[in-house]
């Protein structure tokens, strides 16, 4: 008999340890956010963005936007960045090129890496990142700075209401994205003497431009 | 791991008279506390007991339903690309994970944090078979440094100082000398990450399992976990059975509440879901992810009283909760999991007769129970436990004749009131400190005063009652 065949069967010995349940029709939300006002629903995100140590740039423009980058760039000429393609900034790549920055992709010594996301979390302040075409992991995990490009469009209340729009969608979307990670804040650690210490393994510095 | 539970005594001994341990637990523990209780009541207490409720319902179906949702877990896992591997014990997880080392030729590998590793002994398994195993969680790599075992579930290093930290990481990590946490962690970032990069094999544990869309969830906050699992050629996780839940509902719930109850946060910085290998097109992450469904003792426990236990999603708030815990720290406890829930799974996992002090190692005030996030109720789990030691006669001799002459006397009202008789006035005679094999009790405790009258007295003198009437 094999491991799995004798587990299962184990499992399958007595009877069940709990008396049935059926599960809620409303799982309530563990963050309680109203989802009727866009207005409140971005107010709220920013808040909760900075609360979990990032540092949010609201722009009305694209050329704004393109502004917060190259600021944030300073010096550095190399990019770990996505395929533009997948950052909603239309003239990003123009502008890059023509103040001489080299977009690079799995590059270790990249001190930036740039992306979009797939969603924001109005709740907790975070960013919903899939990987795919085009998406590399490593932009969000290796540079010590990472920005970020969130629509205003793209704040939703919570992890609960990412879920059930996914789910609404069939979740076969979701299974094929081999990777999805929800960012909330600069990556930390507090295990020396309870100290919070920002980056400790991904980046110290999160920042989102947040458009329109 | 070898087991020393059954030193648990000594051990406390040393720990309690260990004045580094002292403070950085004392601080450790009270810090998780209360970040918990912010966190988990953000919204109201009655909001938080309600979360709790939902999380402790969606874990108690999904026990229920373990073997269904395992072979759908299965399934799905399987339709995503990751292979899954089945293990009766640790051995035979350890067993998987160096074949899938050999088949892609791997000989460096970087862990995130696994509290089921430990369990199986992994990194010796691995070690001893000539590869290169490096912790990353930076706690986890102090105490590999340290050649120690983590102390906590969540916080590995949390007996440990400042100072006893940066000592080690001069003496074995050639750190230049820094007071500064930060620094510390500077250097652990700059010595790790190009180990990260060279590395041939990733190994994860796992928070939990989704069945409905076969994705493995990991929570973290310094990121190790996602270099783990996307720069190495192979990933490998290690996860007990018990983790699956059924929908995505359901772990929304249960990833939100484990932050709250564990660090006080209302996510962690990366709330992370594999969905199996790199897909076309995509230019990282790994080409093979297996993942290793362990048992070790756990179908053992589902036929039990004990299945409760398996419902712990390991926050570690009974541990910051206990007083016990509190006053120990973690390493007393002798195995893997420390505080309450490994009293209650040491002696499950490991064999009651390898464990007789766990069971004793709490004061039942209940704290376990109250601040745990799937409500779990320890208390009662750990009295059980004790009922089962004294049934299979490892109640000890004295505590047999104890109990026998303590039935002999309660039996008789004249005898249960001359014993509270006796009791009082000889409490005068008393010294303050008992010799031999009873200091234990006197050290640490003072002999109550007892009341000019018993309640049978009073009893007697307010209502006339006859002494022999029951």
């Amino acid at each position: 008999m094999s491991s799995r065949e004798r587990i299962l069967e184990k499992l399958r010995e007595g009877e069940r340890p709990f008396s049935p349940s059926n599960p809620p029709a409303f799982y309530q939300p563990m963050t309680p956010v109203a989802d009727d006002d866009p207005a409140a629903l971005r107010a709220r995100f920013v808040v909760e963005a900075q609360k979990a140590a990032c540092v949010v740039h609201p722009v009305k423009t694209p050329e704004a936007a393109i502004g917060v980058i190259l600021h944030l760039l300073g010096g550095e000429t190399a990019v770990s960045a996505w395929d533009l393609a997948q950052i909603p900034i239309p003239g990003l790549a123009d502008a890059l090129e023509q103040a001489g920055k080299t977009l690079v992709g799995q590059d270790a010594s990249a001190r930036v890496g740039l992306t979009g996301v797939d969603a924001a979390l109005a709740a907790t302040g975070s960013v919903v990142v899939m990987s795919g075409n085009g998406r590399w992991r490593t932009a969000s995990l290796l540079p010590p700075v990472h920005i970020a490009v969130v629509q205003g469009n793209q704040i939703m209340p919570h992890l609960e209401s990412w879920w059930a729009a996914q789910k609404a969608d069939g979740l076969e979307h979701t299974r094929q994205r081999s990777n999805i990670v929800i960012i909330t804040g600069p990556s930390r650690t507090a295990d020396i003497a309870m100290q919070l210490v920002m980056g400790m393994h991904g980046p110290q510095e999160l920042h989102l431009i947040l458009l329109g | 791991m070898q087991n020393r539970a059954n030193n648990f005594i000594p051990m406390a001994q040393v720990a309690l008279n260990d004045a580094d341990l002292q403070t950085a637990v004392s601080f450790g523990t009270q810090a998780g506390f209360n970040k918990r209780q912010a966190a988990m009541f953000a919204d109201g207490e009655a909001h938080g007991q309600a979360m709790r409720q939902q999380a402790a319902a969606i874990r108690r179906r999904a026990l229920n339903n373990l073997p269904e949702l395992l072979e759908q877990a299965e399934a799905n896992m399987q339709a995503n690309g990751i292979q899954v591997l089945w293990a009766v014990d640790g051995e035979e997880a350890n067993r998987h994970a160096l074949e899938i080392a050999r088949r892609h030729a791997a000989q460096s590998v970087v862990k995130s944090k696994s509290m089921v590793t430990e369990e199986t002994g992994l990194n010796h398994a691995l070690e001893a078979a000539g590869l290169d195993v490096l912790e990353t969680d930076l706690g986890e790599y102090i105490v590999q440094l340290g050649e120690e075992t983590p102390s906590h579930i969540v916080v590995p290093i949390l007996h440990k100082t400042k100072e006893s930290i940066r000592d080690l990481l001069i003496e074995k990590a050639h750190m230049p000398p820094t007071d500064d946490p930060e620094t510390m962690a500077r250097f652990a970032r700059e010595t790790l990450r190009p180990r990260f990069l060279a590395a041939d094999m990733g190994i994860s544990g796992g928070n939990f399992i989704i069945a409905e869309t076969g994705s493995l969830a990991l929570v973290s906050n310094e990121g190790n976990a996602r270099l783990v699992t996307s720069l190495p050629r192979v990933h490998v996780a290690f996860v007990g059975i018990e983790k699956v839940v059924a929908t995505v509902e359901d772990y929304a719930t249960l990833t939100q509440v484990l932050p709250r109850s564990a660090t006080g946060q209302a996510l962690t910085v990366y709330t992370h879901l594999v969905n199996g290998p790199r897909q076309p097109g995509e230019a990282d992450g790994p080409e093979h992810v297996y993942v290793i469904l362990l048992d070790n003792g756990r179908s053992a426990i589902y036929n039990s009283d004990y299945c409760e236990a398996l419902a712990c999603i390991r926050c570690g708030a009974c541990l910051n909760g206990c007083p016990v815990y509190q006053a120990t720290g973690g390493h007393a406890y002798g195995w893997v999991y420390p505080g309450p829930i490994g009293a209650v799974v040491t002696p499950l996992l490991t064999g009651l007769e390898n464990a007789t002090p766990l069971p004793y190692a709490s004061t039942l005030c209940g704290m376990c129970k109250e601040v745990c996030p799937v409500d779990i109720d320890i208390p009662r789990m750990l009295l059980d436990l004790r009922r089962d030691l004294v049934a299979q006669g490892h109640g000890g001799a004295v505590w047999g004749v104890g109990m026998k002459a303590w039935a002999w006397g309660a039996k008789s009202p004249t005898r249960f009131g001359l014993g509270g008789r006796v009791a009082a006035s000889g409490r005068r005679f008393m010294p303050q400190r008992l010799p031999g094999p009873l200091n234990g009790w006197t050290d640490y405790r003072r002999t109550p005063q007892f009341a000019a009258k018993s309640f049978r007295q009073l009893w007697q003198e307010r209502k006339g009652a006859d002494d022999e009437q029951p």
